[in-house]
C-alpha cells in the first residue's frame, strides 16, 4: 500500500504542525514555577482535563491497535471500553480521586510514599518512568514504520522529526502545552477518522451490512464467550471479566499517566467528575476506533479492489486496517486531514507519556535522591531537561523495537506486568488501614513476578513460554494478557494482605486523608454540587447504566 | 492576546481554517476515486461547522 501526498495534504499536516508548536509558545508565558510546568498549576478546566484524560491514551494502541483488534477480534474488542475502562473511570473518580486529589501528591507515586514508604515509592516510581519511556518509543517507532510504509518517508526522519515536535512543545510549554494539545487532538482523531466511518458504513449499507456478511462471533460481545474455542480471542466469560477488569482497573485507576489529568484540574469536584465525564466520549469511542476494522473485514464482500495488506507469515496485516480504510475512501485534502489525525494520535500517546515521565522523575526520583531542598527554579530547570533526556530515550527505544504483528498485544501484555498488581496495592492501601509498607512493596514485587511467570509458562502467537520447553498454548496475545493480569492481581493481593498482617502497622494519625474511614476532618471529603450533573454519584450512575445498555445491545 | 490563550478559540481557529480548504478543494480538484468530491464536501463544512462553534464559544465568554 502506497500513497502520494500533494500539496493541500503537506499543507494541512504542516498547519497542524504550526499550531501545537504554537501552543507551547502561546501558554510559554504562564509557566514560572515547577509546579506550572509539572503540574499545570492545578487550574485547568473540567472540559480540557476531561478529554485531555482519554486523549492521552488515544495514542498509537487505541487508534491503530484497537482497529487492528476490531479486524482481528471483532465487536469483543469493545470489552475494553464497557468492562473495562468505562467502570474503571467511574470507579476512579468516585473512590480514588478523593485520596488523590484530597491528599494534594504530586503524583501517583508520591501517594504511595505518603499512604506506605519511600521504598513502595521507589519502586512504583522506577517502574513507571521506565513503562512511559517504553511506551513513548513504541509510539514512535510505529509511526515512523507507518510513515515508512505508507508515504515512503525515511524512518530517520520521521522518528526525530515527531519527536522534535513534541519536544518543541512540551519543552516550553510543559504539561499545560500537553494537555491543550491533546484536547485538539482528540478533535483531530475523531473528526478525522469518523468519515471513513460514515462513508464505510453507507458502502456496505450500515451496521446490517456488517452483520449479514461477517461470522456472528465477530459482532457480538458476550455471546460467543461461553468456551474459549468459540471465539477468537480464545477466552472465556471468567477470563474476560477477570482479566479486562483487572487489567483495565489497574491502568485507569493507578497509571499516572491518565490519573494526572485528572490531578490537575480546579478542584475536588472536577478532579471527580474529570474521568466520569471522560468516560462518556470514551464509551463512544468503539465507532472510532473498533468499527473501522469491523468495515475493512466486511468491504472485500462489497467491492472488488479493497483487501488487507499481508504481513511476513501470509496473515492479513491487521495493523493496517485503519490506515487501508484512509487509503482508499480519502481523497487529497481529506487524505491529509486522515494522516494528520494519525500523527496526531502517535504524539498525543508520546506526548502523554513524556509529561508523566517528567513529574515522576522530577519529583519522585530526582528531588528525593539527587538534590533535595533546591530553590523552585532548579526543579523548573530538571523539569524542562526531562523533556529532552525523555525524548531522547523515547528515540533510542524506538530504534531498539522490534516487529510485532499486533501492537496492542504487546501493550497489553506490559502493563499487565507493571499495572494490574499495582491496582491491588492502591486498593488495599485505600481502603484497609491495617495495610503496611512492607505488605504492599512486597505485594508489588509478588504481584510483577507473578505476571512474569505466568508469561513464561504460557505461548500465544510466538510471544512468551521462556521458562519452559513445553509452555500452556493460549489462542491470543490478548487472552494471554487478560490472564497474567488477574492472577498477578490475586499474587498482590494475597501477599500484601499476609505480610500487612505480619508487620506492624502504621499509626492512624499518619494515614489522615489517605485511608478510607480515616478522613483528615472525620468526614470523607464531598464537594459541594448544586446541580445534579456536579454531583459525581449521579453522573457516575447514569454512566454506569448507558454501559450495560450498550452490553445488551451488542450482546 | 488573551483571545489566544483560550482553547476553543484554537481550536476553533483550526478546524475553521482546515474545514474551509477542504471546502474549497471539493470544488478545485478533480477526482479518480468514488465519492472524493463529497467526502471533501461534507467533511469540510462539518469540519468549517465545528470550528465555527467553538470560536461562537470563545468569543461569547
Amino acid at each position: 500500500m502506497h500513497l502520494d501526498l500533494h500539496w493541500p495534504d503537506y499543507l494541512i499536516i504542516s498547519l497542524y504542525f504550526a499550531f501545537v508548536i504554537g501552543v507551547g509558545w502561546l501558554v510559554k508565558r504562564q509557566v514560572k514555577t515547577s509546579n506550572d510546568y509539572l503540574l499545570s498549576g492545578r487550574s485547568i478546566p473540567l472540559w480540557i482535563t476531561s478529554l485531555a484524560f482519554i486523549s492521552a491514551n488515544l495514542g498509537a494502541q487505541e487508534v491503530i491497535g484497537m482497529s487492528a483488534s476490531g479486524a482481528k477480534y471483532g465487536l469483543m474488542t469493545s470489552h475494553f471500553y464497557w468492562i473495562g475502562a468505562v467502570p474503571a473511570m467511574v470507579f476512579l473518580g468516585l473512590m480514588m480521586m478523593p485520596f488523590y486529589y484530597g491528599s494534594r501528591a504530586r503524583s501517583v507515586p508520591e501517594y504511595l510514599r505518603l499512604r506506605f514508604d519511600e521504598k513502595t515509592r521507589s519502586l512504583n516510581a522506577m517502574t513507571f518512568a521506565a513503562m512511559t519511556v517504553f511506551s513513548s518509543g513504541i509510539s514512535l517507532y510505529v509511526l515512523a514504520r507507518l510513515l515508512e510504509l505508507i508515504l515512503g518517508w525515511d524512518f530517520d526522519l520521521s522518528v526525530l522529526t515527531a519527536a522534535a515536535i513534541v519536544a518543541a512543545y512540551i519543552f516550553t510549554g510543559g504539561l499545560t502545552s500537553a494537555v491543550y494539545n491533546e484536547v485538539l487532538q482528540f478533535f483531530l482523531i475523531v473528526l478525522g477518522i469518523a468519515p471513513v466511518v460514515a462513508i464505510g458504513l453507507y458502502e456496505i449499507g450500515g451496521w446490517d451490512g456488517i452483520t449479514t456478511k461477517l461470522a456472528p462471533v465477530m459482532t457480538s460481545t458476550w455471546a460467543h464467550t461461553g468456551s474459549a474455542e468459540a471465539n477468537p480471542m480464545g477466552i472465556t466469560t471468567w477470563g474476560l471479566m477477570a482479566g479486562s477488569l483487572c487489567s483495565s482497573f489497574g491502568y485507569w485507576c493507578t497509571d499516572f499517566l491518565v490519573v494526572q489529568r485528572a490531578m490537575i484540574s480546579r478542584s475536588l469536584n472536577e478532579s471527580q467528575r474529570t474521568p466520569i465525564v471522560a468516560a462518556i466520549p470514551k464509551m463512544l469511542m468503539p465507532i472510532i476506533v473498533i468499527v473501522p476494522g469491523l468495515i475493512a473485514m466486511a468491504l472485500p464482500y462489497f467491492i472488488q479492489n479493497f483487501s488487507l495488506p499481508t504481513a511476513n507469515d501470509g496473515s492479513p496485516d491487521y495493523n493496517m486496517a485503519l490506515p487501508s480504510l484512509i487509503a482508499h475512501y480519502y481523497p487529497t485534502g481529506l487524505l491529509g486531514v486522515g494522516l494528520t489525525a494519525l500523527l496526531a494520535s502517535f504524539m498525543s500517546g508520546m506526548a502523554g507519556n513524556v509529561t508523566a515521565f517528567n513529574s515522576v522523575w522530577t519529583y519522585d526520583i530526582y528531588q528525593p535522591y539527587f538534590k533535595k531542598n533546591a530553590p523552585d527554579s532548579h526543579y523548573l530547570r530538571v523539569g524542562k531537561m526531562t523533556t529532552v533526556v525523555g525524548i531522547a530515550a523515547s528515540v533510542g527505544v524506538a530504534y531498539m523495537a522490534a516487529n510485532f504483528n499486533n501492537i496492542n498485544d504487546l501493550l497489553q501484555v506490559v502493563f499487565s506486568f507493571v499495572n494490574a498488581p499495582l491496582f491491588a496495592t492502591f486498593l488495599l492501601g485505600m481502603f484497609w488501614k491495617r495495610t503496611t509498607g512492607h505488605g504492599a512493596f512486597a505485594g508489588l514485587l509478588a504481584g510483577t513476578t507473578a505476571a512474569a511467570l505466568v508469561h513464561g509458562f504460557t505461548i500465544s502467537e510466538g510471544k512468551g513460554g521462556w521458562l519452559t520447553a513445553s509452555p500452556l498454548e493460549i489462542t491470543s496475545g490478548i487472552a494471554q494478557a487478560y490472564h497474567i493480569a488477574w492472577v498477578a492481581f490475586v499474587a498482590n493481593l494475597v501477599v500484601t494482605w499476609l505480610v500487612s498482617l505480619a508487620t506492624k502497622p502504621l499509626p492512624e494519625d499518619s494515614l489522615r486523608g489517605l485511608v478510607h474511614g480515616l478522613w483528615t476532618d472525620g468526614v470523607l471529603p464531598k464537594a459541594a454540587a448544586e446541580v445534579w450533573w456536579k454531583r459525581p454519584a449521579l453522573l457516575a450512575l447514569v454512566v454506569m447504566v448507558a454501559a450495560v445498555i450498550l452490553n445488551l445491545i451488542f450482546w | 492576546m488573551e483571545k489566544l490563550n483560550d482553547l476553543r478559540f484554537i481550536i476553533g481557529l483550526f478546524f475553521a481554517l482546515v474545514g474551509a480548504m477542504l471546502v474549497v478543494l471539493a470544488f478545485a480538484l478533480s477526482y479518480d476515486i468514488a465519492f472524493g468530491k463529497t467526502m471533501n464536501l461534507y467533511a469540510g463544512l462539518a469540519m468549517l461547522g465545528f470550528g465555527g462553534l467553538m470560536l461562537w464559544l470563545a468569543k461569547r465568554d
